[in-house]
């Protein structure tokens, strides 16, 4: 009660020169306004507009003009769509495309269920996991060439210790050269990968499965339903919402980033790793032809929000 | 039949202990690996017979990075970027998420879903016209030219996690400092900022861990060792000098400790951090 009126007295009380000039109490002003809130937003908007929004306007009008760093002689005029045109007669566009279709496609759903196996073991609680839990999700925050080389050396055709364990146990005749073999190296980079981002599906998936009310097992068991339906009846279907964010979000980063592949593989042997986000990099940065880089990343880019869309809709989130 | 259902939850449990326990071999396996092979002989690496326990330990291969191959610039100029980016991050995205989070205000459902847009657009389509613009002001091959360039993803990750922070603090300190006549800006830098200081460390750590381990901006906006972060310069010395395994493994494992060590010190903070964000979102 007391403090209401000295404050009062406080505000009155004519100004010191510090209090002019007092930044604090300028901004301590400012906060009183209805543009606060907006303030507060605008340094990293403009940032935001700086770094995203500039960049990927800027790129889409690239596709539609040439642009080789290393032919300043063809300039950089308008070519309309011929970097669109070029495409459909590249094949390695298309061997791009489908490879990008299975890698996307394989490492999903491996991820998926293996996340989704270990977040449902986690989430029982049992006494000691969570340390285990520390382990599972510990790869995820590895950074790719590290995890990229771990497991180049681990599957080495001559000093590989998968290649002398599959060996030792029969499976395998000799030591095998995983990311040489056209056949293989798709197969085996996926491995990786999932190794690598299957923790962030036990990471939503496990929040997703906190947010369940348990007394929907209660009644479940009460009406006698087993492990496995109460899995498909209540689980499955109140993960919806988590499980399309989490696809979604995943198959955003799985198309955006060739990181992995370029470590591992470059897009060889042959082209049998080659992916749209790796041959546009590699058009960019080998090639330094940023216009036909720009249109295979607009192509990309439309494709995945063609996916997002229709993902969404088939799975009806927005019903619920 | 509760003997059964009890029965049928022992199996479970044990077969949750099975997959745990498998899954966790199966996550640290490779880097056990790694620095089992990054304290081994040379020879003992290339062996006609595998050696899973090294017999003798060396550290050569860590002696050998670290003076002869520039690997301490490296991991110096990533500390640098790493810190500008989460300098950045913090001071223009901490303001933001409170606004996010503490106002309601015209637009601002969509602008939320702008910062959550804007991590969708293809990396490669931004670092092309990055790479033009950076090099016209002269931010290219420059530690805070490639730390602008990583808030591009970062910074909109930044303020949504830490958004889901501040939503989780509680309201009351704030409005009974309002009415004790704090301005808006005294309650968010007394009150909010320090309640929320934990998912703030969390937040920052996470886009810390994002910058350290960065490889493809990096890849095509660092051209010289002056700026040059480690996860490119590992990777050309991998091509350049067919580097020994031994001192790849060696670099490996040097790079990712600060990351083993962080994680495992905000890891609960940062798991609940990043799962709020995204299942709101």
């Amino acid at each position: 009660m007391t403090s209401n009126p000295q404050s009062i007295m406080a505000s009155s009380r004519p100004l010191s020169t510090w209090d002019r000039i007092n930044p604090a109490r300028y901004i301590g002003e400012l906060s009183e306004t209805r543009f606060w809130m907006y303030l507060l937003l605008l340094p990293s908007a403009l940032l935001i507009m700086g770094v995203v929004i500039y960049p990927t306007l800027y790129g889409f009008q690239l596709s539609f003009r040439e642009m080789r760093l290393n032919r300043p002689d063809l300039g950089t005029d308008w070519v309309l769509l011929k970097h669109y045109q070029r495409m459909l007669s590249d094949q390695i566009f298309w061997i791009s495309l489908r490879n990008t279709a299975v890698w996307v496609t394989a490492a999903v759903t491996i991820e998926f269920s293996v996340g989704l196996i270990a977040a449902l073991a986690l989430n029982r609680n049992l006494p000691g996991t969570k340390v285990l839990a520390v382990f599972i999700l510990l790869p995820f925050f590895l950074p790719n060439v590290v995890a990229g080389h771990m497991w180049a050396l681990m599957l080495d055709p001559r000093l590989g210790v998968i290649n002398d364990l599959l060996v030792k146990v029969g499976l395998l005749g000799g030591y095998k050269a995983w990311f040489a073999d056209p056949s293989t190296a798709m197969a085996a980079a996926i491995i990786v990968e999932a190794w690598h981002s299957f923790p962030f599906f036990t990471l939503l998936l496990l929040a997703g499965l906190k947010g369940i009310p348990t007394d929907l097992y209660k009644a479940a068991d009460i009406d006698g339903a087993g492990s496995i339906s109460q899995l498909r009846l209540i689980t499955l279907p109140m993960l919806k919402t988590v499980i399309a964010a989490a696809v979604i979000l995943r198959v955003i980063g799985l198309v955006n980033s060739p990181d992995l592949l370029l470590i591992l593989t470059s897009g060889g042997p042959g082209r049998s790793t080659q992916v749209l986000s790796l041959y546009a990099f590699q058009t960019a940065y080998k090639d330094f032809n940023f216009g036909y880089a720009g249109a295979l990343s607009v192509i990309m880019f439309i494709l995945l929000m063609m996916f997002a869309w229709v993902y969404v809709r088939l799975s009806k989130v927005n019903q619920d | 039949m509760a003997v059964a259902r009890s029965r049928s939850k022992l199996v479970l449990d044990i077969g949750s202990y099975v997959v745990l326990i498998f899954l966790a071999f199966i996550c640290i396996a490779p880097i056990v690996w790694t620095f089992l092979t990054s304290i081994k002989l040379e020879e003992d690496i290339v062996t006609r017979n595998m050696i899973y326990i090294p017999t003798r330990i060396t550290f050569e291969h860590y002696v050998n990075l670290w003076n002869q191959s520039g690997y301490p610039v490296l991991v110096v100029n990533s500390l640098i970027t790493t810190s500008v980016t989460v300098l950045i991050c913090m001071l223009t995205g901490t303001i933001a998420a409170y606004s996010f989070s503490r106002f309601h205000f015209r637009g601002r459902t969509q602008l939320m879903l702008a910062y959550l847009i804007v991590r969708m657009f293809p990396a490669v389509l931004m670092i092309v016209p990055l790479f033009i613009v950076m090099r016209q002001v002269g931010l290219l091959d420059s530690s805070i030219g490639l730390a602008i360039a990583y808030t591009s993803f970062l910074l909109p990750l930044f303020v949504w996690m830490l958004k889901g922070f501040f939503d989780a603090a509680p309201k009351e300190l704030e409005s009974a400092a309002r009415i004790d006549g704090t301005t808006r800006l005294g309650a968010m830098f007394r009150i909010v900022i320090p309640i929320a200081r934990n998912g703030l460390l969390a937040t920052a750590v996470f886009v810390g861990i994002a910058a350290w381990n960065e490889y493809l901006f990096a890849l095509m906006l660092t051209t010289s060792q002056g700026s040059r972060t480690w996860p490119v310069g590992l990777q050309l010395m991998v091509g350049e000098f067919q580097l020994p395994w031994g001192m790849l493994a060696a670099g490996g494992i040097i790079s990712i400790l600060p990351v083993i060590v962080l994680f495992a010190f905000v890891q609960r903070a940062m798991v609940a951090g990043i799962t709020a964000g995204a299942v709101k979102g």
